[in-house]
């Protein structure tokens, strides 16, 4: 499995996790528990003191002084943690043996201390009292001691136990987390395995949203309308090629035809200087048809309008309109240019593109009517409308007007010059300046148009 | 003017040679590569006309071997239209570049371009038969009367009037008169010849602009056999 693996990765991620959910609360834990160890000595201390003070503060006779022995003696062998030692002039008021090390220990200030013994791995806790002379007795020096050495093993014994758990903790966490992502990432591998059966020319299935977790959704909605378009793309791209067979069919049999029957029996030099020049017609058909193609080609590829100026649009349209003047004035047809917005533009292009987008609403404005460009500036885009009035057009039709050899109507009315190319040309401008195309129809009239990136 | 044509299709060789002979220029044909840019070196051409794919050496190894003994003019002609071929022919010193199919008389039309003699005065006043142009005032007389021409129309008349005698397309019309360099469906030139020939040649007997069909248009003063 690679290292990629989804299961292996968030296994490691639970793992890591654990470790740090661990380590959080071994912590505090550990904190907790060292700060009620720490105080367990002196209490113990404490307790033992307060209970010894007043029998051997009251009495001060030797008699006394042999039954505090007693009791001293009988606590220390109960209770393998205490040591009692009492320091004194006099060795009969002392206890436990003081060697010299307890002796200048004992000199020093009262109150709770650390003695630590040669021989002992850990510090007693020494609480150290001073006792007044009483009749026989001398001033006494007492001291309680607890011998640390078991909380400190507890502490030590909590802490092993504490990351010997995580380490369990993080091992199974991160076993469960693989286990668990395996088992989350069912529908996953089930739905790759759906979506290896479809390939073309098999694209017209769709991957199945109800059997999914919702989390799946987006991905399923957008691979599938992702096999929508290469699917679109794919029949798209069959029925262009049939078109493209078709257009260079016509003119080629024309063609054929024309110069065979020509050539079957003897002519005039005029009927083969007609012929001729019939033939040229076809051939520049063609040639027109075939250079569009390749710009269309071009454009598919990705190329890109590099030479970009910074124009006004409104000067562009005119200059377009200077140059269909012609054209408008036989099909009495007015413009009006209306805004204004600049954009940076690869000029032969967009004329171009502006050229194909009005002769195409001239072509379906009837005499007297007037065409609108609209030039507006959206901020983040400008778009040029060509609108002119006209009959409408069914909505299943509009999102493929600027498809190739799209025609409204379906018997091909080879018109001359005009081989349906002519939008597709617009789009291909558009995209070429990374832009897009729209069109609209409605309340009578039609628009067409771009929208570029300003 | 000697013109040296390299290009290994034949077909295409034949009729560059046929056309540009009967256009008056002597024409060279090499077939292939070395054989072409050895005729390049030996000989002076004014032009040569240049295929990109050749046999042996091919036309952009043909073009750095001439240019660095030579600059005689080079018009590249190319089957792979793109813009990298394009920039390639022109960086590696080709002046001028035709994708195919391109039509003959934009390669007669570059071919002159490239060897118009510099230095030749713009003519102010033109005259083919009773026409007369001056191109200053920009006034237009036939036959003594005042020709009533828009601007569109008298810089179409005055384009032709330059090139009298000499068929002009539809595409280098629109690019010498609208600056518009592509196919376009709108068959604007068209409308706009048919305007000029009402104005220019309707009231009168002889015609002077004249249709050759599938090429495009001339001016010029034919003898009424």
């Amino acid at each position: 499995m690679s290292t990629n693996s989804i299961a292996l990765r968030l296994s490691g991620m639970f793992a890591l996790v654990a470790l740090l959910v661990f380590l959080l609360i071994g912590w505090a834990l550990y904190l907790q528990v060292d700060k009620g160890l720490g105080l367990l000595p002196e209490a113990e201390v404490d307790a033992r003191y307060s209970v010894l003070e007043s029998a051997v503060q009251r009495y001060g006779t030797p008699e006394h002084w042999a039954k505090i022995n007693a009791k001293l003696r009988l606590l220390s062998e109960e209770d393998k943690r205490l040591r009692f030692w009492v320091v004194s002039d006099n060795p009969t008021y002392e206890f436990g043996n003081p060697d010299a090390e307890i002796r200048a220990f004992a000199k020093g200030p009262l109150g709770m201390r650390d003695l630590n013994l040669s021989g002992h791995d850990y510090p007693f806790k020494v609480l150290v009292s001073q006792f007044p002379a009483k009749d026989q007795r001398p001033p006494l020096r007492f001291l309680t001691a607890v011998d640390t050495e078991t909380f400190w093993q507890t502490q030590h014994s909590l802490l092993v136990a504490l990351i010997s758990l995580a380490a369990v903790g993080i091992l199974l966490a991160s076993a469960l987390g693989y286990w668990v992502a395996r088992i989350g990432l069912k529908p996953l591998t089930a739905l790759s395995l759906e979506a290896r059966k479809l390939t073309p020319p098999r694209l017209s299935g769709r991957l199945k949203l109800s059997q999914l977790p919702p989390e799946l959704d987006q991905f399923v909605t957008s691979f599938n309308s992702t096999l929508d378009r290469v699917e679109q793309a794919y029949s798209r791209l069959e029925s262009f090629n049939a078109d493209v067979a078709h257009e260079l069919r016509s003119p080629l049999t024309n063609l054929i035809g024309q110069t065979q029957v020509a050539l079957t029996r003897g002519r005039s030099a005029e009927h083969y200087f007609e012929v001729l020049q019939s033939n040229l017609e076809e051939l520049e058909r063609l040639r027109s048809i075939i250079n569009d193609m390749l710009f269309l080609a071009s454009a598919d590829q990705g190329s890109k309008a590099t030479q970009l100026t910074q124009a006004s649009l409104a000067q562009e349209v005119a200059k377009t309109l200077d140059y269909l003047d012609f054209i408008l004035e036989d099909a009495q047809v007015q413009v009006e240019v209306r805004g204004d917005a600049n954009a940076p533009i690869e000029t032969a292009h967009l004329r171009r593109a502006l050229i194909n987008l009005l002769h195409n609403a001239v072509q379906h404005t009837s005499p007297g009517q007037l065409i609108h460009v609209d030039i507006r500036d959206e901020g983040d885009h400008v778009s040029i409308g060509v609108t002119n009035p006209g009959a409408p057009i069914a909505g299943e039709h509009l999102p493929k007007l600027f498809e190739r050899f799209y025609r409204v109507d379906a018997s091909r009315s080879n018109s001359g010059a005009n081989h349906g190319l002519g939008l597709a040309i617009v789009k291909a401008i558009a995209l070429m300046h990374g832009g897009t195309v729209f069109v609209r129809s409605e309340h009578g009239v039609n628009t067409f148009g771009i929208n570029l990136p300003s | 003017m000697r013109v040296l044509i390299i290009e290994d299709e034949e077909k295409t060789a034949d009729y560059l040679h046929r056309g540009l002979t009967e256009q008056g220029y002597t024409t060279d044909v090499a077939r292939e590569g070395i054989e072409g840019l050895h005729m390049a070196l030996e000989s002076e051409y004014a032009v040569i006309i240049l295929d990109v794919m050749l046999p042996g050496l091919d036309g952009y190894g043909v073009l750095r071997a001439l240019r660095a003994r030579k600059q005689t003019p080079v018009i590249m002609l190319t089957a792979r239209e793109n813009v990298d071929d394009r920039i390639r022919g022109l960086r590696e010193g080709a002046d001028d570049y035709l994708g195919k199919p391109f039509s003959f008389l934009e390669l007669v039309a570059r071919l002159q371009a490239l060897t118009r003699r510099s230095g030749g005065h713009e003519p102010v006043q033109i005259s083919v038969a009773d026409l007369w142009i001056d191109l200053i005032s920009r006034k237009a007389t036939r036959a003594g009367l005042r020709l009533d021409l828009t601007a569109k129309e008298f810089s179409l008349l005055s384009v032709l009037a330059r090139r009298q005698g000499e068929i002009l397309s539809k595409t280098s019309i629109a690019e010498m008169v609208w600056d518009v360099n592509f196919d376009s469906d709108a068959n604007v030139v068209e409308v706009a010849i048919k305007r000029l020939r009402a104005k220019l040649d309707g009231p009168f007997e002889q015609k002077l602009l004249h249709t050759i069909r599938g090429m495009g248009y001339v001016l010029e003063s034919r003898r009424v056999d």
